[in-house]
């Protein structure tokens, strides 16, 4: 007799538990946390959080709060996987976004893939990733995509006729900004006079950027990441070399001004963000990171926050069933056909195209600015 | 039975990694046995794990065929260094080993045919868990008939007085060479194993902080016997998920419970002796036979 | 091109040289492979960068807090770890392998305390200026580098050579028991060069931190390895050493960079270390220790 309240307290308990559950979209957050990507990861984290925060203050998604599971995957591959296996398979979330390094998304991706279940990388940039399967996304322009652009605008505005070029040899990210500027002034025909390189880490470049100046360049074309552009640049004037640089996708950040706020003048750089692009959907976004974490964002941020958007915008077109598996593949399904105005501008996917006759995931279709360093500063090049 | 599914499709690749690590603490516990402090093993595991992974990708040969390369590829490497590099002893082998390492993961970033810093990626999904388990289990068989023959008993003259183990008529250079051969043969095991789960190498994963890592979990379980080692590795490998709550402090604990079993635990965890040497203690404690 | 790669070279091996400085002595005296000198430059380095932007204070505070520091850690590192290895007669790698707990603790916790991204010293007190001579530059910075590598290396011979303890500390690397029984107090003298080794450890974490204007947890990690090599090169232990095998690794990685192609400054770096281990395994200045059948 006493048995029959405790079992119905149970169910009751038991179903007020699951209702307030079955209302939280959990979406699951693997990225570099600590160890050397994390220079990357935490702005990327910080990004997504953002943005997950003001879509949840102005009430969810559909009424639905987004709850983000968030793991360290530590920049490294193995962790990645189980990183990726934890969340799909212990956690049970609806899509992963990350991991951070694309070394990392050529592990987990086909882990997620062969789940059903969408993995969004929003820094992964290696050539190949979305070749993994039709469950990997990214809206992180490809570096194919901006450089050609850069290139043709700096060598109309400088005249330029022959270049030098240094990239950093050991990061898949900037060899493979390399490969694409390699190809690039191919196909527009400009000579290069030496091609030198240096290894991440590396903070005295002035044995190369002397081997440089020696071939009289008309520029510099230079594949790294912010710190160590930063640091190139710098001592290539302490060297007296004059040639103005061409940079790739790193040098967007204003961590490039840090050592310097004159050795950069007349840089040009093309990228999906800068933190002086003035549309509302970007200065809002600048100022909400800024008073929420004290700090500048940089590109890594901008593109989680966009990403984080981006989902939303599929999500909100998706009636949530609770059968797990039907609501993984209605993201898969929702999500090419999602195009925003979001911090980094105007956006929509492009599936990438079939690779051994498999379909392949989707890119980022977005047309890249062309900014010049000015004072300090990023100014958007106008043509003059 | 739903659960046990799920728990296996989200922690496979963590028991795989502890088999992985347990082989590569056995392969420099190998060369331990013998008295080599060699800090090569991970660039073996690198030329194994590349080795294999071109084959697949290139050649597709079968996966038994391209792990035996795997093995044989470092071997034939370790022989070919091993002749000038053995006669160094001590740290100088270390840093030695350390320069060898440090070059040819150098030498693998900047060659294209093994992709240079970005790596071979889509290497197909080829390791079963009874890969492992069986090249382990083989490996564990082999050292411990190797510890009672006359092979081991060489090696172990060698470790503790060469000039001695010298003059009782042991050929002290072909040793040394076959201990470091053999370890180089199952850590090139360890790494086409380990290629064809991961999906993709790159040359970061077989440097200096990995032969760092294997040394670690090698003296940390202790090398008394084989059990230490893969111990040692199985701890190193399930501590980073035991301890995901730790967040950023997790590597701190790791260098601290190094420091702690170096300095408390010299002998590693895992002592024979010392268990021996509690459990007697106890018996007699309890009165029974010393 | 050549005088500037030479230049260049000159200041690069500086860098080395001053950052050997420290391991070899650590070697020398204690014969322990200290690899946490990387993590006790690195936090040198951060002393100093913290305490000129948060209290800012000028360069010369930056560097003596960053010797204060690095120099309480280093006897820190002894006293809690090394000392206890050294009563048990621990053979040689295994104080090494303590260190590398230690290094990873270190690291950990300078990127929980400072963050992981790369910190800038304050721009204003970095020192501006420099000399051109014809189409050869080089930075007041530099040549400061040059100047102090090669001050400390004179002194610190100096002392090891003409004072009291500096004879103590050679009769100590000769034989610690002997040292003892003619009443050197041994342990002491270990403390001290812990600590003296690490603060050089700091002094060099400030000015090569300040020379290329970036401060990062991993920054001791690429500099300990090329330690290690610069330390083979010129023998363990041996202070002239940790100069000239600074100065040749440095010519032989620029002129490398320069003449063959840049790709390969590390693998000459880590080739000349594996030759010289193979044709004289002291190194230049060490000393061929005769064994004892």
């Amino acid at each position: 007799m006493n048995r029959v309240p405790k079992h119905l307290s149970l169910a009751l308990v038991g179903l007020l538990a699951g209702t307030a559950l079955a209302g939280d979209l959990k979406i699951g957050l693997a990225e570099a946390l600590t160890g050397g990507a994390a220079q990357y990861g935490v702005p990327i984290r910080n990004g997504f959080q953002l943005a997950a925060d003001e879509i949840n203050a102005k009430g969810g998604i559909n009424g639905n709060k987004i709850v983000l599971v968030i793991e360290d995957e530590q920049g490294k591959k193995e962790e990645a996987i189980n990183v990726f296996k934890k969340l799909i398979f212990q956690d049970k979330v609806l899509m992963i976004f990350g991991p951070t390094l694309s070394n990392s998304m050529f592990a987990a991706g086909p882990v997620a893939n062969a789940a059903k279940v969408v993995a969004f990388g929003t820094s992964n940039t290696a050539n190949g990733i979305t070749d993994v399967g039709p469950y990997i996304f990214r809206n992180s322009v490809m570096e194919s995509d901006v450089l050609p652009v850069t290139v043709s605008t700096a060598v109309k505005h400088y005249k330029i006729k022959k270049v030098a070029v240094i990239y950093g040899n050991d990061d898949a990210f900037t060899k493979s900004g390399y490969d694409v500027f390699k190809k690039v002034l191919e196909d527009q025909k400009i000579p290069v006079t030496t091609t030198e390189t240096y290894v991440k880490g590396d903070v005295d470049f002035k044995a190369q950027l002397t081997k440089i100046k020696a071939t009289n360049p008309d520029a510099v074309i230079c594949s790294g990441l912010a710190e160590e552009a930063a640091s190139i640049m710098v001592q290539a004037r302490g060297l007296g070399l004059k040639a103005p640089f061409i940079g790739g996708n790193g040098f967007n950040s204003p961590k490039l001004f840090e050592v310097s706020k004159t050795a950069g003048e007349g840089t040009f750089v093309g990228s999906p963000w800068a933190n002086t692009n003035p549309t509302p959907a970007n200065q809002n976004f600048v100022a909400a990171y800024r008073q929420k974490y004290g700090s500048e964002p940089n590109q890594f941020a901008a593109q989680a926050y966009d990403a984080m958007n981006i989902a939303t915008a599929a999500l909100k077109t998706i009636k949530m069933t609770g059968n797990l598996a039907a609501d993984r593949q209605a993201i898969q399904e929702a999500l090419p056909k999602v195009s925003i105005a979001g911090a980094t501008g105007l956006f929509k996917f492009r599936q990438a195209a079939p690779k051994d006759g498999k379909p392949s995931g989707y890119d980022a279709d977005q047309k890249p600015f062309i900014y010049v360093i000015r004072d300090g500063k990023f100014v958007l090049f106008t043509g003059k | 039975m739903g659960s046990l599914a799920d728990f296996w499709a989200t922690y496979s690749t963590l028991v795989f990694t502890v088999g992985i690590h347990a082989l590569l603490a056995l392969s420099l516990w190998l060369t331990l046995s013998c008295g080599l402090l060699s800090l090569a093993n991970a660039a073996f595991m690198g030329i194994g794990a590349y080795t294999a992974a071109l084959l697949t990708l290139h050649l597709h040969w079968p996966f038994p065929a391209v792990l035996a390369a795997g093995a044989v590829a470092p071997a034939v490497v370790a022989l070919v260094i091993g002749a000038p590099t053995l006669r160094l002893s001590g740290v100088y082998l270390a840093m030695a080993t350390l320069a060898f390492g440090e070059m040819t993961r150098i030498l693998i970033l900047n060659l294209d045919i093994t992709g240079g810093p970005e790596g071979l990626n889509g290497i197909p999904l080829a390791t079963a868990w009874w890969h492992i388990a069986l090249i382990l289990a083989g490996a564990g068989y082999a050292l411990a008939r190797l510890r009672r023959s006359r092979l081991g008993r060489a090696f172990e003259a060698i470790r503790e007085d060469e000039v001695a183990a010298r003059l009782m008529g042991i050929h002290v250079e072909g040793h040394k060479l076959a201990a470091f051969t053999l370890g180089a043969i199952l850590a090139g095991l360890a790494g086409a194993l380990n290629a064809h789960f991961t999906f993709f190498i790159s040359p970061r994963e077989y440097g200096f902080e990995n032969a760092v890592d294997i040394l670690t979990m090698t003296i940390l379980g202790g090398t008394s016997s084989l059990i230490g080692p893969v111990l040692g590795a199985s701890i190193l490998a399930l501590l980073p998920e035991l301890m995901r709550f730790l967040h950023a402090y997790r590597l701190a604990v790791n260098g601290l419970i190094l420091i702690v079993v170096v300095l408390f635990l010299p002998t590693g965890l895992w002592d024979s002796r010392r268990l021996r040497q509690m459990l007697s203690d106890r018996r007699s404690r309890r009165g029974g036979k010393p | 091109m050549l005088e500037q790669q030479l230049i260049n070279a000159l200041t690069l091996g500086s860098v080395y040289a001053l950052f050997a400085l420290g391991f070899t002595l650590v070697f020398g005296v204690l014969e322990v492979i200290n690899l946490s000198h990387g993590a006790v430059f690195m936090l040198g380095s951060y002393t100093a960068v913290t305490v000129m932007t948060r209290f800012k204070a000028p360069l010369s505070i930056g560097i003596l807090a960053a010797l204060l520091v690095s120099g309480l850690i280093g006897l820190a590192i002894d006293a809690l770890i090394l000392r206890r290895l050294r009563a048990r007669h621990a053979p040689h790698l295994i104080p090494m392998i303590a260190t590398i707990g230690v290094t990873t603790v270190l690291t950990s916790a300078a990127q929980g305390l400072f963050g992981v991204e790369v910190q800038r010293f304050p721009t204003e007190v970095l020192p501006t200026g420099e000399f051109v001579f014809g189409e050869v530059h080089l930075r007041t910075l530099e040549l400061g580098i040059v100047g102090v590598a090669f001050l400390l290396m004179g002194l610190l011979f100096l002392v090891m050579r003409h004072t009291r303890q500096g004879r103590a500390l050679r009769a100590i690397a000769e034989s610690p028991k002997a040292a003892a029984l003619l009443g050197i107090n041994v342990e002491g003298l270990f403390m001290l060069t812990s600590f003296v080794a690490a603060a050089l450890g700091g002094v060099a974490g400030v000015l090569i931190g300040l020379n290329f204007n970036a401060v990062t947890p991993m920054m001791g990690q690429p500099i300990l390895h090329k330690g290690i090599a610069v330390v083979i090169l010129g023998g363990m232990g041996d202070i002239r050493g940790a100069l000239f095998g600074g100065l040749f690794l440095g010519f032989a990685e620029v002129l490398s960079k320069a003449y063959l192609s840049s790709q390969m400054g590390d693998a000459v770096a880590f080739g000349l270390l594996f030759l010289i281990l193979l044709v004289r395994p002291v190194g230049l200045f060490g000393r061929v220790l005769e064994r004892k059948a």
